[in-house]
């Protein structure tokens, strides 16, 4: 039997969100930037690194090493990349917000 | 403080406290956005970001470190050397100080003495299971010598209690190095 997906904290599905939406160019440099521009918050670097950890230890990531550079003073960068079962749990919190917010007075969302 | 002093610090605080699996991958990317805003704005103000992510970084890094130790599996391994540690003391008590000293070896250094090396010993066996087991093996000792000096019956004399205090956790914490001398050696 396949078992239900968790749903997802609310750093864990914005960082997610983030890593769908940079492709093949997430880690983490540009997804706390994306969430920065998104949120106006200024998110630590550590919050990034910790909700990414998290969400690969619940096999919602996976993450490969890229070439290093010089401008990161020769160090490689940490590319994530989300798969199926990221895939479940952002469709099952996308669903548990949804449920939540129909019908809401005074709440329209598009 | 220089600036450069202050980011060199900062940095090597950052490293200490990243993962050790990410570590590289975190200080890269620190590196690569503090670059892109020292060149793209003020060096001064790049610099407070700098300190300001390091600082903001701390909490959330040591909670994946401690996530990632296992520590269901440290603490085990802690309250296993602390029995250890308990019958071992028991038994020297019991057996050879009560049979040397004519005082019953109520506050006698022959028992610390003693039980020094096979505390030592215990150590090296739980930092070789679990690299953290030694600390929390300390802290247990130390939290149960607090309480035995505080609801003790007897007076303890001062010696005792600061020798008790200190002999204990410097034996765990000698074979924990013992341990890792040897394991960066190999």
């Amino acid at each position: 039997m396949k078992s239900r997906p968790e749903a997802l904290g609310s750093l864990e599905h914005v960082v997610l969100l983030a890593v769908i939406r940079l492709g093949s160019n997430a880690y983490g440099v540009t997804v706390r930037r994306q969430i920065e521009n998104a949120t106006g918050r200024d998110i630590s670097i550590g919050a990034v690194y910790a909700t990414l950890s998290r969400l690969e230890s619940k096999g919602l990531i996976e993450s490969c090493t890229g070439e290093p550079t010089a401008e990161r003073g020769g160090r490689a960068k940490r590319y994530f990349r989300m798969n199926a079962k990221g895939e479940d749990a952002l469709r099952q919190t996308h669903d548990i917000i949804v449920k939540l917010s129909a019908g809401l007075k005074g709440l329209e969302f598009t | 403080m220089t600036r450069q002093r202050a980011l060199h610090m900062a940095t090597w605080a950052f490293s200490w406290l990243a993962p050790p699996s990410q570590r590289e991958a975190l200080l890269g990317d620190l590196a690569e956005e503090y670059s892109h805003r020292a060149n793209t704005g003020s060096a001064s103000a790049a610099v407070r970001w700098y300190l300001q992510q390091v600082c903001a970084s701390a909490l959330p890094l040591l909670w994946v470190r401690v996530s990632q130790a296992g520590w269901l599996a440290t603490a085990g391994v802690a309250v296993l050397a602390y029995i250890a540690v308990g019958v071992i003391e028991f038994i020297v008590d019991r057996d050879i100080v009560a049979s040397y000293a004519s005082d019953g070896g109520s506050f006698n250094p022959l028992s610390m003495a003693i039980t020094f090396p096979p505390v030592v010993l215990i150590g090296y066996f739980a930092t070789r299971f679990r690299p953290n087991a030694a600390i929390v093996l300390a802290a247990m000792m130390l939290l149960s010598v607090t309480v035995m000096t505080v609801w003790a019956n007897e007076i303890m004399p001062l010696w005792y209690r600061v020798a008790y205090f200190l002999v204990g956790p410097s034996a765990v914490f000698l074979g924990s190095a013992f341990r890792s001398l040897r394991a960066h050696g190999s």
